[in-house]
């Protein structure tokens, strides 16, 4: 293999686009393990005692938990949802049915600032403000169009005779999704699920529009966090964060394949 | 002639201005095995989609064992599919997938089993039960595909296409083995391909489609020999054709002249006694022979060897291009380009055709 100047060029290039993605996500690693009670590198020598710290403040856990547990919520209103809507549009594979898949995907390219808005005036109307069921409502809509994304791509590989066949066979509509197609895309419906959960968890801008006090999320606390204090407690959350979402992006991948 | 097992009635099926099915009317006997053969865009998978009801006619209606079926959604039809591209399911084992009809039907375990055991021998495929579709072979997942339609006793099997995706000498096997199973089970098939040949060597009676309608239908021999119109002439094996006119009524059938020469016709019901005619010739009724011995004189064009057959491109003045086939252990002539040479042919090879 011959290295000439553009390759190299290229090799760099795309070394440093990398780097530049990734450094400011491994940076909260080493000031996690800071001795010192400010946000830096360590000084003198490394230490958990801000992990510590985190495992035993009941508020950091509790928000924790809140936001595991509304990505669980999330990842599993926006699989089943999402699923059925695909499974409709891919039987239908008309032109209301491709027009309503761009509608689907519309939710990514609004800035979350101008859709947070929208969510809190409408959920004011509903009442839904400051409430888990109105954080569970729009991050299921925000989580949405990514189920529906790796759901179709799932889709677009199967053979529309499948269908057919079982129906031929002797199956009703209903037992031919659920025997014949939904065990065909699965892995599509666990990548979307893995991403509508990635969603909720991240999720910082609705959550501020949305909740007052009731509702605490990691990503919020946070932010308050931040506000608030130096404090390099912060730095051990943001590493459990960036572990967690690791983790359950591995998890969905192996599932996947 | 018993009621037929199926029947479709002035079957029509639209897509915008264009007419998938155009009026088609077929009655299917009970066990016998029907080729719906025609090119792409003939309306035969269209057909047997609409009797399968995956699809909704425009008009005109499907009945089985006498009653009208035309609205019942397929899960109800009771006629297995195998499916061009054999469609058999990839998130089941082989097993699982011959299951699937039984599993649908609320069959016990155990008959299940056993039914599933003995479908998988049906078509020697025992020993891979337990395998996935991806892991076997496309003559192996086609045995699945037909072992699976088989496996819930279906009065009637229809057939997309199913060999189209298998090499030549698997698909010469198989021809074999479906009409084999045919014979031995007694089920109705119904058989759709654009191949004259898969037609030809299993059929009882073969249905030849052209734009939505049908042009001719019968045996197979009868359609070979007795082409209605130059489309079927061509289509099932290859045809010369004639323009003559008839000029007289002899003992054997009626006299016809072509290019100086003339000849006499087989007899055929429904032929205008006079006027003009056009004839259908295949190739392997014209015999060639050194110039002089035949009627017609010619100059050799092309030849293309194909193994056991030879087929020789002639041109004549009057008659234009003229293909014969002769066998290659022929041990008279043996034709070389831009030879001239001379062919004709006995009395009754020339088919004359109803309709242009």
């Amino acid at each position: 293999m011959t290295r000439s100047p553009l390759r190299i060029l290229f090799s760099t290039g795309s070394w440093a686009v990398l780097a530049f993605l990734v450094l400011p996500i491994l940076i909260v690693i080493p000031v996690s393990l800071t001795d010192t009670s400010f946000i830096g590198l360590p000084r003198e020598h490394l230490s958990l005692q801000h992990f510590e710290t985190f495992l035993e403040s009941p508020k950091w856990l509790h928000a924790t938990w809140t936001s595991i547990w509304i990505g669980a919520v999330v990842a599993v209103a926006a699989t089943t949802l999402g699923t059925a809507f695909s499974i409709g549009c891919w039987f239908l594979s008309d032109r209301a049915a491709m027009i309503a898949r761009w509608v689907m995907i519309v939710p990514i390219l609004v800035p979350p600032v101008v859709q947070s808005l929208g969510f809190y005036k409408f959920w004011v109307t509903l009442g839904l403000i400051d409430s888990h069921t109105g954080v569970i409502l729009a991050h299921t809509l925000l989580g949405l169009p990514y189920v529906t994304i790796s759901v179709f791509a799932a889709l677009a590989n199967l053979d529309r005779r499948l269908p057919q066949a079982a129906r031929n066979l002797g199956a009703s509509l209903g037992m031919t999704i659920r025997t014949v197609i939904v065990p065909a895309i699965r892995p599509g419906m666990i990548t979307g699920g893995v991403f509508a959960f990635i969603v909720s968890f991240d999720e910082i801008v609705g959550v501020l529009f949305l909740t007052v006090r009731r509702v605490e999320t990691l990503p919020k606390m946070i932010w308050e966090g931040i506000q608030e204090s130096v404090d390099p407690v912060i730095a051990a959350v943001a590493t459990i964060l960036v572990f967690i979402t690791l983790l359950i992006t591995l998890f969905g991948m192996l599932r996947s394949k | 002639m018993s009621d037929p097992i199926l029947s479709v009635r002035k079957a029509v099926k639209t897509y915008g201005e264009f007419r998938a099915l155009d009026a088609v009317d077929l009655d299917i006997r009970e066990g016998e095995f029907l080729t719906l053969l025609g090119p792409s865009g003939s309306g035969k998978t269209t057909l047997l989609s609409a009797i399968a009801g995956f699809t909704a006619l425009s008009a005109g209606e499907v009945h089985a064992r006498g009653s009208n079926i035309t609205r019942l959604p397929p899960e109800k039809r009771d006629f297995a599919m195998v499916f061009q591209g054999y469609a058999l399911f990839p998130t089941m084992t082989v097993a699982e997938n011959v299951g699937y009809p039984l599993r649908v039907r609320k069959y016990g375990r155990s008959a299940l089993q056993a039914r599933v055991r003995d479908c998988l021998d049906l078509v020697q495929m025992g020993q891979f039960a337990d395998r996935m579709p991806h892991q076997l072979s496309g003559g192996q997942q086609q045995r699945i595909a037909l072992a699976r339609a088989l496996s819930f006793e279906p009065d009637v099997l229809l057939l997309d296409e199913p060999l189209s995706a298998l090499d030549k000498k698997l698909r010469a096997d198989l021809q074999w083995e479906l009409k084999a199973l045919h014979e031995r089970l007694g089920v109705t098939f119904i058989y759709v391909t654009h191949d004259q040949d898969e037609a030809l060597s299993m059929s009882d009676r073969i249905v030849i489609l052209k734009d939505g309608a049908i042009q001719q239908e019968g045996a197979p021999g009868a359609l070979y020999d007795w082409p209605r119109t130059r489309f079927v002439a061509n289509f099932l094996g290859k045809s010369n054709f004639i323009s003559a006119d008839v000029v007289g009524q002899g003992a054997e059938g009626l006299t016809v002249e072509a290019a100086g020469q003339r000849f006499t016709l087989a007899p055929r019901p429904g032929l205008a006694p006079q006027g003009p005619v056009s004839l259908a010739l295949r190739p392997e009724r014209i015999r060639l022979g050194a110039p002089g011995q035949e009627a017609f004189t010619g100059r050799v064009r092309q030849i293309s060897y194909l193994g056991e057959r030879c087929q020789v491109l002639v041109d004549h003045d009057v008659l234009g291009e003229v293909l014969v086939s002769q066998p290659t252990w022929h041990a008279g002539l043996r034709p070389e380009p831009q030879m001239d040479v001379s062919f004709g042919w006995g009395a009754g090879a020339c088919v004359p055709l109803l309709e242009t």
